[in-house]
């Protein structure tokens, strides 16, 4: 275990130890985080539903329908005068009241901010249906009666008699990933790909042509301790350039990866696969072109299918079912599941298991095609 | 009696077609220096490559102080192996170098940074200790390449051609680096096809061509196979068939015939008396001759009668 370390380690400080390594690993994705993070900003901070309500009703019942929108998933508050930022506002017209008394038709106005938050947004607006239908129907019952509260509090059983509930259709993408918390995550998995399969690459191939792998082989470590060494120096770049990202996206950006240890879990699992990647196209490649070249085609190939930019959710689903080919995409749909849709290690494993599975077959070519001499 | 520390025995290896080693056998004595001489292609390098374990697929047998080479990985923490390309990390500097390759070996690291440190005196780098190995020059380069075989202390050290492509000047300084290692006690086995080298530095020479051994001893027991003759050298703008033809028609009484190709070709005398007649005869026949010298019996001249080609061949 001494030899494996030893060797993976001397294989991390010389990335860390090349002259255009910070600008790779924090500059370069500090670029496309900002592009794809103000291209993606999505929306507010207004997660939970918050609706302002102006009202500018002259008599009793905007008061009473404002009252009826008071619901545990809101946050409401009624107001007379238009304040200078809001979400969504709806606004109660002066002649609201005697619309109502003359059972006129009327119109009210929902203002909404164009950064605000989707699902926030249905969530108010389903409150304010509702509370329409219930004040049409209590209307309806109410007849002409002077007193509709004291009316309905002597007949309880009544004001229930009209429930109205929405249900979205199956499937419906109620949230679609976006901000700084889906492009962090994004860039990250890309930069994974992208500096373990460059710098993992171009060096198993220079240790090759140098001999310096035979050397190697020279001393008293076996042919396992070597390629475990260079296997474990892959993934520890994998990591760094991670940790380099999250401390990053942390510090500026406050990034949120939700629940840490299946984060941590990811990024482990997508780097071992890119790791056994590096390996195999190292041993393949005879030049640095072209190490270059086929690293940076994948790692950007794989990154657009996988929804490292963009969010896999907004494709469309053939491209989407394409994008699965993409050992980007299994780890992309982990953070989103655990960042945006609020799920548990019961709802991503099956995304570590296929991880794993490409890890198998790519360590599986590496072996085959590792050698130490051209 | 010195003990023997390798004994290599009827090892053969082919590349398809081509023999590189057939049936060599060589042993050596603790201590000893010994010059492995052959031109390219004689097999030393497939040699050193199979006894540092990277090259498979051999018959044979090594054994190293009495146990089989090949099956205890242990056994490699003895042994040191220069190969003939500079295989090390270019970006790192000497003695992170040193403290790699040393760290491949059980080595305390506090032992580790000793050695180190004394070995970049030993090869003369203690002030470029720091420094990217790829601002070092070429001879500079040589002489990590050696203090990198010799990081773990090694009692048998194996160097393949340790100054191909150096000036003269950092080929004496590695030279003297291989007689010092000797001299404290490790064995060396060191493969070269520069006879000056092997004359200098190794107590014994073993001649090898075709992967054979064709000859082995100390300098003055090679040279005693020439015998107490005259080598003459003759060089000029003649073909190897045309001087042969020349030569069979002289009586040819104590003259041996070493090696003739085109343009040179080298003849012992048993009476140096001789050799005027000889070359009355060449004249005689127009061989356009532009140069000869007269040489005492020396290395060359076993290697011409050992390979009958010159080590440039």
């Amino acid at each position: 275990m001494k030899k494996i370390w030893h060797i993976g380690y001397l294989d991390l400080k010389l990335m860390v130890k090349d002259k255009a390594f910070f600008f790779w690993v924090l500059v370069f994705p500090l670029v496309f985080i900002l592009i794809f993070g103000n291209l993606f900003r999505g929306s507010k901070t207004d997660t939970k539903a918050s609706l302002i309500v102006l009202n500018q009703d002259k008599g009793k019942w905007g008061a009473y329908f404002s009252e009826k929108l008071k619901s545990p998933g809101i946050e409401l508050a009624v107001t007379k005068s238009e304040p200078k930022d809001y979400f969504r506002m709806l606004v109660i017209p002066a002649d609201f009241s005697l619309k109502i008394e003359k059972r006129a038709a009327q119109t009210l106005l929902l203002k909404k901010d164009e950064d605000a938050n989707m699902q926030a947004g249905a969530v108010a607006e389903t409150r304010i249906a509702q509370a329409i239908v219930k004040l049409i129907s209590e209307l309806i019952i109410y007849g002409n009666h002077r007193d509709i509260k004291a009316f309905f509090d002597s007949r309880s059983p009544y004001r229930d008699l009209v429930r109205v509930r929405t249900r979205l259709p199956r499937d419906t993408i109620a949230k679609i990933p976006s901000g700084f918390d889906h492009v962090i995550p994004g860039i990250l998995i890309q930069f994974v790909m992208m500096m373990v399969l460059l710098y993992g690459g171009i060096s198993v191939m220079e240790d090759r042509k140098r001999r310096v792998l035979a050397r190697i082989l020279y001393s008293s470590a076996s042919f396992a301790e070597l390629f475990a060494g260079k296997f474990l120096g892959r993934v520890l770049m994998g990591l760094l350039q991670s940790a380099i990202l999250i401390t990053g996206g942390k510090l500026f950006f406050h990034l949120n990866l939700g629940n840490i240890f299946i984060s941590f879990l990811n990024i482990l699992v997508f780097t071992l696969a890119m790791a056994c990647l590096s390996i195999f196209i190292g041993s393949v490649l005879k030049k640095e072109e072209l190490i270059v070249g086929v690293s940076v085609l994948l790692a950007n190939m794989f990154s657009a299918l996988g929804g490292c930019w963009w969010p896999a959710e907004i494709v469309p689903p053939a491209f989407r079912t394409l994008g699965m080919i993409s050992p980007a995409y299994w780890a992309m749909d982990v953070f989103h599941k655990i960042i945006f849709f609020g799920k548990g290690f019961a709802a991503i494993w099956p995304n570590l298991l296929l991880l794993l599975a490409f890890t198998a077959v790519f360590m599986a070519l590496a072996l085959r095609f590792f050698k130490i001499n051209e | 009696m010195q003990q023997t520390i390798l004994e290599i025995k009827n090892l053969s290896k082919s590349y398809g077609e081509t023999i590189a080693l057939a049936n060599f056998s060589l042993s050596l004595k603790k201590g000893e220096v010994l010059g492995l001489l052959g031109p390219n292609g004689a097999g030393k390098t497939t040699l050193i490559s199979i006894l540092s374990g990277t090259l498979r697929d051999f018959t044979g047998s090594a054994s190293f102080k009495g146990q089989d080479l090949f099956s205890d990985r242990r056994l490699k923490n003895l042994i040191g192996i220069v190969p003939q390309e500079m295989a090390f990390y270019e970006d790192l500097g000497a003695l992170e170098n040193l403290m790699f390759w040393g760290g491949l070996y059980d080595i305390p690291k506090k032992e580790l940074k000793r050695r180190a440190l004394e070995l970049l005196a030993v090869v003369e780098l203690s002030a470029r200790a720091k420094e990217p190995i790829k601002k070092f020059s070429g001879g500079m380069k040589r002489r990590l390449n050696i203090a990198i075989g010799l990081v773990h202390q090694p009692e048998l050290l194996l160097l393949d051609e340790p100054t191909v492509g150096i000036d003269v000047q950092a080929k004496v300084n590695i030279l003297d680096i291989i007689r010092n290692i000797g001299q404290q006690g490790t064995s060396v086995v060191f493969t070269t096809h520069q006879l000056s080298e092997v004359e200098q530095i190794c107590s014994r020479i073993a001649i090898m061509d075709k992967g054979v051994v064709l000859a082995e001893g100390t300098l003055a027991e090679l040279i005693r196979i020439v015998g107490e003759k005259e080598i003459v050298e003759v060089s000029g703008e003649f073909s190897a068939d045309a001087f042969s033809a020349i030569i069979r028609q002289s009586d040819g009484n104590g003259m041996e015939i070493l090696s003739v190709t085109d343009n040179q070709a080298h003849l012992a005398f048993a009476d140096s008396e001789r050799i005027p007649a000889m070359m009355q005869h060449l004249f005689k026949h127009h061989l356009p001759i532009s140069d000869l010298k007269i040489k005492s019996p020396n290395l060359e001249a076993v290697f011409l009668k050992m390979t009958g080609r010159s080590l440039r061949d």
